[in-house]
């Protein structure tokens, strides 16, 4: 079942590719067709998952497994190559899953009116659909790090080809910046292999859910938690946690690793701005919690105090920076970092109500943010000009645009009743909590942190009163005015779901939590016996 | 938990109270600009009060009925809806209704033909459902997202015309601000969940609950959560120094400020305060009446020197409510209740009464074409000769306001301040200093309500229209508006709230919420403050007769003093040079920084690995391959060498044979 949610854009590439161009027109039925179905499977999924089981660091308890031999190699004196086809998910991974098919679905939704070579587009855009599901599913290491590269291919021809004006320097920058984190990422993965054997068969292994029992690691294993290793005085545990931290660091984006985001932002075309906030950045939480804490547990427990100062620099740092900018789709980039920076805030509590508040946050952003850059991609459409001081009074002319940008606005600044309010709210009351159960995160991080909420609201309200408040007045006078025509049926039916789901979530947060808790409680369990 | 059946049909009615206005918004919302009639939210209102009279009726004076359903379980804590009904709740669940029924009413005149009316029912629909929500439910996790609402709603409110820019600008400051609290209030949220592990209010504040059996109150986490509480209460309640929102939130209709921004939703604050009573602590309590002292003194200065009939209004009530904080500080939050009560009623008609002076002067401003500020208490004067009826429905209220006996405002500020001097008569001298204030204050109070009435109904008219032109505008409002008007002034009077009109301690109000205080009473001070109460309202009433009505104004209007409390002695000012242009400052900074430093060390560093590759490109092709090539040159150069060998030459071969065989014999007789 997962692999067929897997493979299926796989089969939609092939197709597009095999039609000629004639049937150019029929592309993005195809792609629209292929997401729709799998987002019919995410949410059979959905309804058949099993909320009472842990996942995180046991093979029983994740559900939908697939777990077959993928390549065996008999090394001889230096051991046996173990990798496997191993896919499953858990609590953490089902609502992502979920939200990549949601989000796919309004990326190709909105790439309607691309025109640029059609075929490279839909193809490309398929590939990465297909990495990003594969991503969230791989329980074994290589199989993880494989489609985290895959990813990274199309993303940059999206960028490189359909973007803006210096498109090919941010596609560049994108590419060079994940790529630093990966390369690293695969040392220690190399690392993490020949420290660890599959107690079953004796054979080395990438298998993650190993990987997290200590029992696993060689007496004297590089990574051991007991054989206490040191690299320049650091013990290597340490060292994992960091080196595997920084790569996803860099996709959440953390300050002072985030200058990617504006500039990639900027200029992507709407549909990939849309998949890069929506989808990538969640890759950076995800892989924190499925690999940086779960197979490092001690290690994470002892780095949580800069883990939450990075958080809150972030939130404090981003909403700053989204103050200062006058170029919108470059302020909701900077937005972006601030909300993801309660996204690591709560992971790095590790208490429940965090770590849940922190994984919400990542799905209701995933929707929100979504929803920003589509708007955003509305006028800019319209007039090409993103500058939010070359438009004034636009309520009058575009009365549901406004409604639309205005609620998108609230939810994001987390007004309750919408999802984003849930999210931070807990990422605040759990970090507040951390103190009492001793994971060491200061009461005062919970504090600062809570004034991004406010800053938030600030860089928020402005923006709404700066352009779509007060007299009409704009930048390309009556040209201008008769380009900017009100929300089309199609925009409409993009953007309705999502803030639905944004108002659904907010009111009945239990359609994530329930799912969530067990994996949350093990999870928080599993890093706490350290304390 | 479901109980026996009448607690069904409560539940049942209680869900309906607060979700018919709900129902009504979305209706609004779903027809748009089609439904301008406002029906279906009056409607919705009037179920909502027929309701919530039901409810109070089967509530007062029971033990609190609670319902709870269980939200969303997080890690091992179970978060759940339910709702909390006790006597305090009851009476909000009443008065809310009860002041908005008259409103909505007033509002299809008021409104009528303005072209976003349709937005207008619609928030004033969700302003309902937030503030019933916000009054019933159990939990502070509920009460913080109806909370926010509310603020939301007033948001939308006050900046309803939307192509005004200060009306705009107002609304960005009223949300910013009260995010400021919302951020007091989670802090306090986080607080409690974390020593308590549970934010359920029955648990926490009930007479046997978490609180109860704290040994230690004294502890500085429970005076912080107090403090981070009352914060938020401070915004939405509009107490120094962040009341600044609530002056400029007159930019709202006039309606939506006698509901939201007088009577109901600024009042929230004390109700939070009043609702989670037990959790203050006598420091954070002397914080709440030192705040409320400063608010009530600040606010009644400002009131004085305010031009604008709205803003005096304002200023009013940010005095006002100073008072019910210091009845909370005090810890007599029943006579903050009380207060906020009373002072629903009669703010509530002040504002609705000048809301049909604005009216008429609006219309007189479009009839004459004229170019003046139709708010503006120097353009009126001499208003009664053409209505009356609205002239005395204003000067009930501001005799209520004033505290005059007979009205309600009697019975309630007397108990206050009565209250206060057997509090602070049990505590030292420097805290007579609060109770004292708050008489001052109180005779501020009649003298700036005297001097709006004179100014705006008494003497002789003060623009030209109103001598030259015969047939001019000026009128009674119509009965849609006069109706609501008559009906709060009726509420303005004592027989509502004590049938005693001298006493307030037979209240049945008082009676009702049964707070015990912890100081004696004194019943020599039931005589003697509302005496002098009295005494110094009739004498600055009389004074502002001879100064307004009677255009006697000795002092000049144009003096520092003056200035500076009309601009509240530059607060605003202040704020925006230190806290707006600070932040801002602080933001272009940080997107220096980011461009600069963060972005710039980015870009030295792949300037580095550029200027690296360019040095290695260099060594590849003058090094390494330089020694490839060089070793070709020379192999190509040796070869040419060796090639002169093979020239084909006989005899050069011969002198090479010979030449070796010589070198080869010299080799040989040497060695």
């Amino acid at each position: 079942m997962l692999s067929l949610l897997i493979f299926l854009p796989l089969l939609a590439t092939a197709l597009i590719l095999a039609l000629p161009t004639s049937y150019r027109n029929s592309y993005k039925y195809i792609a629209l067709v292929f997401t729709g179905i799998q987002f019919v499977l995410a949410g059979y999924a959905y309804m058949q998952f099993d909320a009472s089981f842990t996942g995180i660091n046991q093979e029983a308890q994740y559900q939908f497994v697939e777990h077959l031999p993928w390549i065996r190699l008999d090394l001889g004196t230096i051991g046996k190559l173990e990798i496997d086809y191993f896919v499953g998910i858990d609590g953490v991974s089902l609502p992502l899953l979920v939200l990549s098919a949601f989000v796919m679905l309004m990326a190709i939704g909105s790439s309607w009116n691309i025109t640029k070579s059609l075929k490279g587009y839909y193809a490309l855009l398929m590939v990465l659909n297909m990495a990003v599901m594969g991503i969230f599913c791989a329980l074994d290491f290589f199989l993880f790090y494989l489609f985290y590269e895959v990813m990274l291919l199309p993303l940059y021809f999206l960028i490189g080809i359909w973007g803006g004006e210096r498109r090919e320097y941010a596609a560049l920058k994108f590419f060079i910046y994940t790529l630093l984190g990966s390369v690293f990422m695969l040392l220690i993965i190399v690392g993490l292999y020949f420290s660890v054997t599959n107690p079953v068969t004796g054979a080395h292994t990438f298998n993650m859910l190993l990987m997290m029992d200590p029992a696993n690691y060689a007496s004297d294993g590089f990574f051991s938690q007991f054989a206490g290793h040191e690299v320049w005085g650091i013990p290597t545990r340490m060292i994992g946690f960091i080196v595997l931290f920084f790569a996803f660091a860099i996709k959440i984006p953390i300050v002072p690793l985030h200058t990617w985001l504006p500039d990639a932002h900027v200029e992507a075309p709407t549909p990939v701005s849309i998949i890069l906030a929506g989808i990538l950045l969640k890759v950076g939480g995800y892989g924190i919690i499925r690999t940086c804490y779960s197979i490092f547990p001690d290690a994470g427990l002892a780095a949580g105090w800069w883990l939450a100062l990075i958080g809150v620099i972030s939130i404090l740092y981003g909403a700053l920076n989204a103050l200062a900018q006058r170029d919108l789709k470059r302020m909701i980039a900077y937005s972006s970092v601030s909300h993801m920076g309660f996204v690591l805030l709560g992971i790095s509590s590790m208490t429940a109500e965090g770590v849940a508040g922190g994984v919400f946050q990542m799905i209701s952003h995933g929707f929100l943010s979504a929803a920003l850059f589509f708007l955003v991609g509305v006028i800019y459409d319209r007039v090409h000009d993103r500058d939010i001081y070359h438009y004034r009074g636009l309520a009058q002319l575009m009365p549901k645009y406004t409604g639309y940008v205005a609620i998108t606005f609230f939810a994001s600044l987390g007004l309750p009743g919408f999802s984003a309010f849930i999210g931070e709210a807990f990422v605040i009351i759990g970090t507040f909590n951390a103190e009492s159960v001793g994971t060491g995160i200061p009461r005062w991080m919970a504090i600062m942190g809570s004034i991004g909420i406010l800053l938030s609201a600030a860089y928020l309200l402005w923006t709404l009163q700066r352009m779509f408040f007060g007299e009409t007045r704009l930048y390309g006078g009556e040209a201008w005015s008769a380009k900017l025509v009100d929300l089309t049926a199609r925009e409409q039916l993009i953007l309705f779901p999502s803030l639905a789901l944004a108002l659904i979530l907010g009111i009945c947060p239990f359609l994530v939590f329930d799912n969530l808790n067990a994996s949350v409680i093990n999870l928080v369990a599993m890093v706490r016996q350290y304390i | 938990m479901l109980a026996a059946t009448p607690h069904n049909t409560l539940l049942y009615a209680v869900i309906a109270t607060v979700c018919l206005p709900l129902l009504a918004f979305i209706y609004q919302a779903v027809k748009g600009r089609s439904a301008q009639t406002g029906i279906p939210s009056i409607t919705a209102i009037i179920g909502s009060l027929l309701l919530a009279s039901y409810i109070a009726v089967q509530v007062w004076n029971q033990p609190p009925i609670h319902f709870q359903y269980s939200w969303f379980t997080l890690g091992e804590n179970t978060f759940y809806i339910g709702i909390l009904l006790n006597n305090l709740t009851a009476l909000m669940l009443v008065l809310v209704p009860l002041i908005a029924v008259p409103v909505h009413i007033y509002s299809t005149a008021y409104m009528q033909g303005d072209a976003g009316i349709h937005r207008y029912w619609m928030y004033l629909s969700l302003f309902c459902f937030a503030m019933l929500g916000l009054l019933v439910v159990d939990n502070l996790l509920l009460m913080y997202i109806f909370w926010e609402l509310v603020g939301f709603a007033s948001y939308l409110l006050i900046g309803f015309w939307y192509t005004r820019e200060s009306a705009v600008q107002a609304n960005k400051k009223a949300f910013l601000i009260n995010r400021i609290g919302d951020l007091g209030f989670l802090i306090g949220i986080a607080i409690i969940f974390s020593e308590f592990g549970t934010l359920d209010l029955h648990a926490l504040f009930s007479e046997n609950g978490l609180l109860s059996q704290m040994d230690n109150l004294s502890s500085t986490w429970l005076t912080a959560a107090g403090i981070a509480f009352f914060i938020g209460a401070m915004a939405k309640s509009a107490q120094f120094p962040l009341h600044v929102w609530l002056p400029d939130a007159m930019e709202g209709p006039t309606a939506v400020s006698s509901l939201i921004h007088a009577a109901t939703m600024v009042a929230a604050g004390v109700f939070l305060l009043a609702r989670i009573f037990p959790l203050f602590n006598e420091h954070a309590l002397l914080v709440i009446s030192i705040v409320g002292t400063l608010t009530a003194c600040t606010a009644a200065c400002f009131a004085l020197a305010q031009y604008d009939i709205k803003k005096i209004l304002a200023y009013s009530t940010i005095s006002q409510l100073g008072y019910m904080m210091v009845g909370v500080g005090i810890g007599a939050y029943d006579t903050a209740i009380f207060h906020l009560l009373t002072h629903a009623f009669f703010k509530c008609l002040l504002f609705l009464a000048a809301g049909a002076v604005i009216h008429e002067m609006q219309h007189l401003k479009q009839h004459v074409q004229g170019d003046f500020d139709p708010q503006d208490l120097r353009n009126m004067g001499g208003l009664k000769r053409w209505m009356p009826k609205t002239a005395i429905l204003m000067g009930l209220a501001s005799l209520a306001l004033a505290g005059f006996p007979l009205t309600s405002g009697f019975l309630s500020k007397d108990a206050l301040i009565i209250s206060t001097f057997e509090w602070a008569s049990e505590r030292g001298l420097v805290y007579q200093l609060i109770p004292a204030l708050l008489i001052l204050v109180s005779i501020l109070t009649a003298f700036y309500s005297a001097r709006l009435i004179f100014k705006a109904f008494f003497g002789e008219p003060r623009l030209p229209y109103f001598h030259g032109v015969e047939k001019h505008p000026v009128h009674e409002p119509g009965a849609s508006m006069l109706w609501p008007m008559v009906f709060l002034g009726i509420c303005c009077l004592f027989p509502l709230f004590s049938l005693n009109p001298f006493s307030s301690s037979h209240s049945w109000i008082l009676s009702g919420l049964a707070v015990p205080h912890s100081f004696a009473a004194i019943h020599a001070l039931h005589l003697l403050i509302p005496s002098m109460l009295v005494t110094g309202t009739v004498l600055s009433i009389t004074l502002a007769w001879k100064w307004y009505a009677q255009d006697k104004y000795p002092l000049n209007a144009q003096s520092a003093l003056m200035l500076a409390a009309e601009k509240q002695f530059y607060i605003n000012e202040f704020n925006q040079r230190i806290w707006v242009n600070g932040i801002l400052g602080i933001a272009k900074g940080a997107y220096w920084l980011d461009r600069h430093i963060v972005d710039g060390l980015v870009q030295l560093f792949a300037g580095c690995v550029q200027y690296i590759s360019k040095v290695s490109s260099w060594v590849d092709t003058h090094i390494v391959d330089g020694l490839v090539n060089g070793l070709a040159a020379l192999t190509y150069w040796l070869g040419n060498i060796f090639r002169q060998a093979q020239n084909g030459k006989i005899q050069s071969y011969f002198l090479a044979a010979f030449f070796t065989l010589f070198m080869g014999l010299l080799y040989l007789i040497f060695s």
